[in-house]
């Protein structure tokens, strides 16, 4: 057995042993290398403590047979060592936990076509599930767009912000992932089952957590910090102060990801914890997903055009010009010397500003005098 | 005794009364008068009636004096259908028809000259308003005969000739008679807007979750909606198909709506009884006459009694006069319309379902998402466009929508909802079960009808959910009225969803409703699920 197939045993093992994101099994790992810390758990030799926690499921282990059972399922398990790794994942490595979850996972569960080195672009579209019709609305719009440009989305597999996102992004021929805090053969919840069929057969669907695992509040906070670590950034459309999504937000903050705030009405409690990120100064305003572009693409690659108003033939008037021009009466005529009057200037410059607004087609002159062209007023 | 009487009705709106056509034919001075205030086309009967009775091979008791009287007599009367009762009451009178004949029963249609039988309009209406006095036995023009007997326990007798009226009243043969021409402006094309209609269906849009729950929330509660939202973002699309989630008539709206179909003269002979909600979208031209009944003569219902538990859509609401706006106030309270003339007050019923729609500014297209700039509208103008879609009607208004234009994506989203109209019908026939089941015996059937007092009174919200009605109320966001308005439309979400009493989460959804603000996506899957 290669050195590289005894380690993917080791990681699928210790997948089976340690909870997602244990800090503790983080620092074995990088320390001693997998296949020597699973060696020495299962030959109950306890290391930092961690063995008294994990004891029960030391029987459970049987890495050959999980694997066995994986790729019957069409899933396979990607490890640092191979060249589908997700490079940007190894930013965890130096990060400070958040929630007391942290660390490079010891392999990532993958379902699905899509190859994780294709990761690199990606976008993260995540909000709460107590979402609303504008918010759903808002992120499939952005997915689509962020898809469309080529870039993977990536989201949780959620009700609201993250099926949205989803959908944007397949109704438009995108790539996107749903990253997952159960195991990938798992569908949770239930009623996204055609949803992750769907991503599995032509995206991925993807998960640190082995399969047949439920999902718990604690696997949530470390999926949490794998949807900030894949991406280039994150976008929060929709969160409460008390949610999920801002703790991905966090996590992106920590990994010095992008971090990205679609506002919402302020009367709005699912747009406080944006609008909260925003104030901080923590997360960027963007309203569409052209900004969106902008800001996780490579410099310069998506500049947004500023909104900005039609320009109208007055517009490009010089300053003087503009002032003659203000004192034109609208319907009756009216002479030179009384517009020279009306807009404070003297009577020469009027005369010769009369007749280049004359000729730029903003006046006409008829019988009683001087008056607006029809141009003047649009 | 030279004297008979036969009955016909009289209508004023919808309303029927049943008149006494009196003959009296005795010796005196030649001559016929017809007293009871009749107008300048019922004056005209006389001679309709004396030509139609010769050349019916009939005798006319051309040498006597002819004194007929329309009873009450204090009651204006106008319309050509007297005819058909004036000509038998004289014939009664001068003896050639068995008065006992005439008894129970009454006599509707217009005779031409050669003693045809002719249609006239409201034939529905004359013979519920018949049935009601009493009446048990009923002729009209035969085209007609099917339309009549809608009214439930009416013998109802189709004939095409006033000789075959004389025949089945003495007892003998009926004589063959050639059909009537039918009455005049009836169906000129074969294809009508309002086929079309039949065979729209929810399923046929994609995305709009929104309005989507909004059109069923409204459908189910009898809502009056607005819907705002730029060119193309799909407000008529989504208002036309209202109908098709609304269920059927109850068999009283039907026969409302059959006899003011009738009175306007826009039943067809084929037609049946109308059973569907009607759907009736008024230019935004339209006159006050035209919206809500009237013209000369006869009262004609208008195009919101048309829609009389249906819908009555208002496009480009903003552009309709203003006066027309106002007038609609006072119906939409009433659920009825009154038509006030020199003479008389005619009501008619006018209890549908009023959806708004408006863009954000005259040219429809002030949006962030229409392509960049697109709007021409000075300012001046989009604010006085938006100024007028606050007002009295607007106030009455429980539901408004903000829809977003559709985006390219929306079309090839294969995880979207798309319900058909008949899946989401019977939701809206579950809720409308349970509310007619809370409201038994109370005048009222729908949560929109219910009066604020006693919903407050007897259909309390829980102590928790009041505190969020009162605490949008102090914040401003919504006023008192507002506040009874969010009521009724909570109980209309708990009734989609099978909840009783409404609460937190569904006040939530009825403030959301009100107020404009999206709707929470646990809402819309509640719904689904």
């Amino acid at each position: 057995m290669t050195g590289v197939e005894r380690d993917r045993l080791a990681r699928v093992a210790l997948g089976r042993l340690a909870e997602p994101g244990d800090p503790r099994f983080a620092g074995l790992v990088a320390e001693m290398g997998a296949v020597e810390l699973v060696d020495s758990l299962i030959g109950q030799r306890d290391l930092g403590g961690v063995l008294v926690d994990i004891e029960g499921r030391v029987d459970a282990v049987g890495p050959e047979r999980e694997l066995e059972r994986a790729a019957r399922a069409g899933i396979r398990f990607v490890i640092p060592s191979d060249e589908e790794w997700p490079r940007q994942l190894d930013d965890l490595a130096a990060t400070e936990p958040l929630q007391n979850r942290c660390g490079v996972p010891f392999g990532l569960w993958v379902k699905g076509p899509l190859r994780l080195d294709e990761l690199a672009h990606s976008v993260a579209v995540v909000g709460s599930r107590s979402a609303t019709s504008y918010g759903a609305d808002v992120a499939a719009d952005l997915a689509a767009v962020v898809a469309r440009a080529g870039h993977p989305v990536v989201s949780g597999a959620a009700f609201g912000i993250d099926q949205a996102a989803h959908r944007g992004a397949l109704a438009v021929g995108g790539r996107t992932v749903a990253v997952l805090a159960c195991g990938v053969d798992r569908a949770y919840p239930m009623a996204h089952k055609t949803l992750l069929d769907h991503l599995g057969a032509e995206g991925a669907v993807v998960s640190e957590v082995p399969m047949g695992c439920s999902p718990t509040r604690l696997r949530f906070l470390a999926r949490n910090r794998l949807i900030a670590a894949l991406t280039r950034g994150t976008v929060v459309v929709e969160a409460a102060v008390r949610s999920g999504a801002l703790n991905t937000a966090n996590w992106a903050g920590r990994l010095n990801r992008v971090l990205l705030g679609v506002p919402g009405p302020v009367t709005s409690a699912p747009s406080q914890g944006v609008h909260q990120l925003i104030r901080n100064g923590a997360a960027t305003l963007v309203t569409s997903g052209a900004e969106v572009l902008e800001l996780v693409g490579g410099a310069g690659d998506h500049l947004v055009e500023e909104p900005r108003a039609r320009t109208r033939p007055r517009d490009r008037l010089s300053l003087r010009d503009q002032q003659v021009l203000d004192a034109v009466p609208v319907a009756h005529g009216a002479r030179a010397d009384s517009i020279a009057r009306t807009a404070g200037l003297g009577l020469l410059e009027v005369r010769s500003a009369l007749t280049r607004l004359q000729r730029a087609g903003l006046v006409e002159a008829g019988e009683a005098g001087w008056r607006l062209a029809a141009l003047a007023h649009t | 005794m030279p004297f008979a009487t036969a009955h016909t009705v009289s209508l004023h709106g919808a309303l029927g009364h049943l008149i006494d056509v009196q003959a009296d034919v005795s010796p005196g001075q030649v001559g016929t008068t017809l007293v009871g205030r009749p107008d300048a086309s019922l004056n005209e009967a006389r001679d309709r009636c004396r030509m139609a009775i010769v050349n019916s091979n009939l005798e006319w008791p051309a040498t006597r004096r002819i004194t007929i009287l329309l009873s009450p007599a204090d009651l204006l009367k106008r319309g050509t259908h007297f005819d058909l009762a004036i000509a038998v009451a004289v014939l009664a009178a001068a003896g050639k028809l068995p008065r006992l004949a005439l008894e129970a029963t009454a006599f509707i249609g217009e005779l031409t000259l050669d003693g045809g039988l002719r249609s006239v309009p409201g034939v529905l209406p004359m013979v519920l308003a018949a049935a009601e006095r009493g009446v048990r036995r009923v002729f009209v023009p035969e085209p007609q005969a099917l339309e009549a007997a809608m009214a439930p326990g009416m013998a109802v007798l189709g004939m095409r000739s006033l000789a075959q009226v004389v025949a089945e009243l003495r007892g003998e043969e009926v004589p063959e008679a050639a059909p009537v021409a039918p009455m005049s402006g009836s169906r000129l094309l074969s294809w009508r807007g309002s086929q079309r209609l039949e065979e729209v269906d929810l399923a046929d849009l994609v995305g709009m979750a929104d309005a989507r729950y909004a059109v069923e929330v409204a459908a189910a509660g009898g809502h009056h909606l607005m819907l705002s939202g730029p060119k193309g973002s799909g407000k008529t699309s989504i208002a036309e198909r209202i109908p098709s989630i609304l269920p059927d008539l109850t068999s009283e709206e039907s026969l409302e709506l059959t006899a003011i179909h009738s009175l306007a003269g826009a039943l067809e002979p084929g037609d049946g009884m109308l059973v569907r909600p009607p759907f009736s979208a008024p230019h935004h031209d339209a006159s006050k006459a035209s919206l809500l009944g009237g013209g000369s003569g006869q009262v004609r219902p208008g195009e919101l009694s048309r829609a009389h538990g249906g819908v009555l859509f208002l496009d480009e609401f903003p552009l309709f006069r203003t006066d027309v706006i106002e007038a609609l106030r006072q119906p939409l309270e009433s659920g009825e319309v009154t038509v006030a003339r020199r003479d008389e007050s005619v009501r008619l019923p006018a209890r549908g379902m009023l959806v708004l729609a408006c863009n954000p500014c005259p040219c429809g297209d002030y949006s962030p998402q229409a392509p960049a700039n697109a709007c021409t509208c000075p300012e001046v103008k989009r604010r006085d466009y938006r100024s007028r879609i606050t007002g009295p009607v607007a106030d009455r208004i429980d539901i408004v929508r903000h829809l977003a234009p559709l985006r390219p994506h929306d079309r090839s989203d294969r995880f979207g909802v798309h319900e058909s109209s008949a899946q989401v019908r019977e939701r809206v026939e579950l809720a409308r079960a349970r509310q007619a089941a809370r409201y038994a015996g109370e005048s009222w059937r729908l949560n929109s009808q219910a009066p604020g007092p006693l919903l407050r009174e007897r259909w309390p919200l829980p102590d928790e959910a009041q505190r969020l009605v009162d605490d949008h109320v102090y914040a401003g966001r919504l006023t008192q009225r507002g506040a009874t308005r969010v009521h009724r439309l909570a109980w209309t979400v708990a009734d989609l969803q099978g909840v009783d009493p409404p609460g937190h989460e569904q006040v939530d959804a009825a403030v959301r409703l009100r107020t404009g603000a999206p709707l929470l996506l646990t809402t819309l899957e509640r719904r689904a699920g």
